[in-house]
């Protein structure tokens, strides 16, 4: 296998929390060498987060939350109260490509590493800076929490069960989104920096990259001036389409009864056949009430009940196998342990990493979700214990002796 | 200034959202995407909508429309051994094909990477499929319903620990396309640099459910590290982190540090109930967090959002809008920053879209075409560029290849 293609680029990165590990985490997955810098008086808040190990929480090194983000990454510790933690830093940025963070607007300009503080360290430097709003426009120094720039974006007001309020994600979805999204803007700028030799500052605002996910939405407003209804499950072209409950999982967890639930998408006239035939009632698809789209449209409640009636005495995976078989789209929905240990997919396509970490062995993580066939694609290491390779870096790349090391140490420089 | 990827040329081979999303993200930064259709029906993304006035008409999708300006539109059959010969000659002249065709079809038709590498060595070509293309379930049928919960995110939303009754929620649109093409072109845009970097290409075989998976936040290490389930009935740990409504519309509070939560009853004039001991840390604001609502209920239906927004934002405090459509085009910021572009078309006609995810200092994100009719450049790409006789079009038309 040929190299990584970000073999040899170097990315400072001062992100920390998600969406700046995230987007990191895609550049350490093309081989860039990632160097975080961090520090102990105030470490990344997914240090301090469970998940933990065994339930036992502590230390700043055991979290499943950091250690999922910051895989293959490296971590240094730097003091930026003290005065020669600068210069190691504009050290670092001197022999990097890329510098990456998601502070609040302004505090890289104060830490002293604004992009024109960083283009006369490195004239050919890449920048991108993560925030909640964008470096500009009156909501610039805005406070921005992942949990908040859901609805912020436009995705609660969309997203919900029919008649009632908007609605959550789940999840912090801007956060991993404007993430992968910064990830793929740097290596457009490496391309052209490539072809040009020139390198330049992005500016990423979550809320405009959750935008753009949300066209239809969008556009159902500039186009004809109404809101879209939130519909659930449903979909205006296909029925039945939802989320079916399922017998629960055999098994408690923590004493608890796990509900499960199967996705059914039934695209059309002849995948109705199908479905209709494989849930052993093929008169449905003669009856007048569900033989054609309107016709289910109309009769959508009816049929919901006729599905789940069918799918409430099977499992999810038999649910989800018999109509495959029978040529319908359906899927277990899936929870972490159906990911984590029953989904033989993801086992066979080796999807998920378990690297030796000092601390807490060799977990199981989530891996790289493409594969390459010329370049190595694999994750080169667990994620990093919290200044782990401070040596190493100041020494390797930056060229400092191990006595000046020392002595940055003893100055408290590097906590 | 032209575009960061003005040299590029890709060949898109897309429906619905994962491959035409991943190259319109290339396009709006300068590539050229000469996108392939079949003839006839074209992209399902033109069914979709929604359509100016409701009525549907196959040009004037926005779904369509918004994922596909930029590019260039030809249409082809590759099931035909004609129409796959007329694909050879577009990826020889290409450094990308990003496809999003479903495993069995590449199959059935022959579009494999071994075969497009003999007439390109240098093609970097990109699969963006439900599944990958390995693996059990590398042929499953699949609709964004589908792959959204079998990629580990539905489980997590729904109505919350006091309607265990609801099912698991789909998040709105087509996110797992979106997902799977916007991971699909970091790991293209990876090739790409392999290409600069060797002079050879490869294949990116990239799974939407993958690209999912790898977002679950802290959730899916649950599991391994502490054998825990995530699911829709979690309880919050630490409150308020709540969706609830003011006089005029939705507010999304938000008080995740102390300081936050200070603040805020500052704002509300420090009211005698916020200092009871039962609302003392964020931790006892979860744990009574059925007595709390009552009293932010009660101060926030006197509330309009954008003035509780601008007073807490004021103190650092991360409340959000509960943005509806309207609020998302009437922000002053966006306005500021110039979010929305207008794309004119000849057919849909002139409206507002969502612009720029980011912008460049130095290389510009702009709209240089609206999205094509269908088979709008045939003449162009098959007869001028490639050479084909106004006749070998016009039978090519008339047997259905084009």
């Amino acid at each position: 296998m040929a190299r990584p293609p970000l073999d040899g680029i170097r990315i400072t990165d001062f992100t920390w929390v998600w969406a700046g590990p995230y987007c990191t985490l895609q550049l350490a997955h093309l081989g860039a060498d990632v160097i975080r810098i961090e520090t102990r008086t105030r470490p990344c808040i997914t240090r301090l987060l469970p998940p933990w190990p065994d339930r036992k929480p502590g230390g700043l090194n055991r979290s499943g939350y950091f250690n999922q983000y910051s895989q293959g990454k490296r971590s240094i510790t730097l003091n930026f109260k003290d005065p020669e933690a600068h210069e190691v830093a504009r050290r670092l940025i001197a022999k990097s490509d890329v510098v990456i963070n998601n502070f609040a607007h302004g505090v890289m300009d104060k830490l002293g590493f604004g992009y024109d503080d960083l283009r006369k360290i490195k004239s050919d430097i890449i920048a991108l800076s993560l925030t909640g709003y964008g470096d500009t426009g009156p909501y610039q120094d805005y406070v921005a929490y992942g949990p908040a720039q859901v609805p912020l974006s436009g995705l609660s007001a969309l997203t919900g069960y029919r008649d009632w309020p908007p609605m959550h994600a789940g999840f912090s979805y801007a956060d991993p989104n404007g993430g992968v999204h910064g990830a793929f803007a740097i290596l457009t700028a490496l391309y052209h920096r490539a072809k040009t030799g020139q390198g330049q500052y992005i500016d990423m605002s979550q809320w405009e990259c959750a935008m753009d996910m949300l066209a239809e939405g969008i556009l159902e407003y500039t186009m004809n001036g109404r809101e879209p209804e939130r519909i659930g499950n449903e979909d205006p072209l296909m029925a039945p389409h939802g989320i079916y409950r399922c017998v629960d999982r055999p098994e408690k967890v923590m004493g608890t009864v796990v509900d499960q639930f199967v996705a059914i998408a039934v695209a059309g006239d002849v995948e109705f056949g199908r479905f209709v035939a494989a849930i052993g009632k093929p008169q449905l698809g003669d009856d007048a009430k569900f033989a054609t789209l309107k016709a289910r449209k109309a009769n959508e409640a009816e049929l919901n009940r006729i599905v789940e009636e069918w799918t409430m005495t099977r499992t999810a995976v038999e649910v989800a196998r018999v109509l495959q078989e029978s040529g319908v789209a359906a899927a277990v929905v899936a929870d972490n342990k159906f990911l984590s240990e029953e989904d033989p997919h993801l086992k066979d396509r080796n999807y998920f990493v378990y690297n030796e970490h000092p601390e807490i062995g060799a977990l199981q993580h989530c891996g790289i979700p493409w594969k390459l066939s010329r370049t190595e694609t694999s994750v080169r290491s667990a994620a990093p214990c919290i200044g782990q390779h401070t040596d190493e870096v100041l020494t390797q790349v930056l060229g400092y002796s191990a006595s000046e090391v020392a002595k940055l140490r003893t100055q408290g420089a590097l906590e | 200034m032209a575009g960061a990827l003005s040299s590029l040329k890709i060949v898109e081979i897309g429906e619905m959202a994962s491959a035409p999303y991943a190259s319109k993200l290339m396009a709006d930064m300068g590539a050229e995407v000469i996108k392939v259709e079949r003839p006839g029906a074209g992209d399902p993304a033109r069914v979709r909508g929604p359509f100016p006035g409701g009525q549907p008409h196959p040009e004037k999708s926005g779904l369509f429309l918004y994922l596909n300006s930029n590019k260039l539109g030809v249409t082809l059959d590759i099931a035909r051994p004609e129409g796959f010969e007329l694909l050879e000659k577009l990826v020889a002249q290409a450094d990308v094909l990003i496809h999003n065709v479903w495993p069995p079809d590449m199959d059935r038709v022959g579009l494999n990477f071994e075969r497009l590498a003999k007439v390109n060595p240098r093609l970097v070509m990109t699969s963006i499929t439900p599944y990958g293309l390995t693996g059990p379930n590398r042929n499953l049928r699949a609709e964004d319903l589908t792959v959204w919960s079998a990629g580990g995110v539905c489980v997590l939303n729904g109505g919350g620990p006091a309607h265990p009754e609801m099912p698991p929620l789909k998040t709105f649109g087509h996110q797992s396309g979106y997902q799977g093409g916007v991971h699909g072109a970091v790991a293209t845009m990876g090739a790409v640099m392999a290409q600069l970097r060797d002079g050879a290409g490869q294949h990116v075989d990239v799974s939407c459910q993958e690209s999912l998976a790898s977002q679950l936040e802290l959730t899916f290490e649950y599991w391994p590290y502490m054998k825990l389930i995530a699911t829709r009935l979690g309880t919050k740990p630490i409150q308020p982190l709540e969706a609830m409504q003011c006089k005029d519309g939705w507010i999304y509070v938000c008080c995740v540090e102390e300081h936050q939560w200070k603040s805020f009853v500052d704002v509300m004039g420090n009211p005698e109930w916020a200092g009871e001991e039962i609302f003392a840390d964020r931790l006892k604001r979860a744990e009574n967090w059925d007595a709390l609502v009552v009293f932010l209920e009660e101060y926030l239906k006197d509330q309009t959002v954008l003035d509780l927004y601008k007073k807490v934002q004021a103190r650092r405090v991360p409340f959000a809008p509960v943005s509806t459509m309207g609020d998302l085009l009437n922000s002053e910021h966006l306005k500021a920053r110039g979010f929305f572009v207008e794309i004119a078309h000849p057919v849909a006609g002139t409206h507002k879209y969502p612009g720029a995810p980011l912008k460049y200092g130095a290389t510009p994100w702009e709209i240089r075409l609206p999205a094509p009719t269908l088979g709008q450049h045939n003449s162009e790409i098959f007869g001028q560029r490639l050479g084909l006789t106004a006749a070998r079009l016009d039978e090519l038309k008339r047997t259905g290849v084009i």
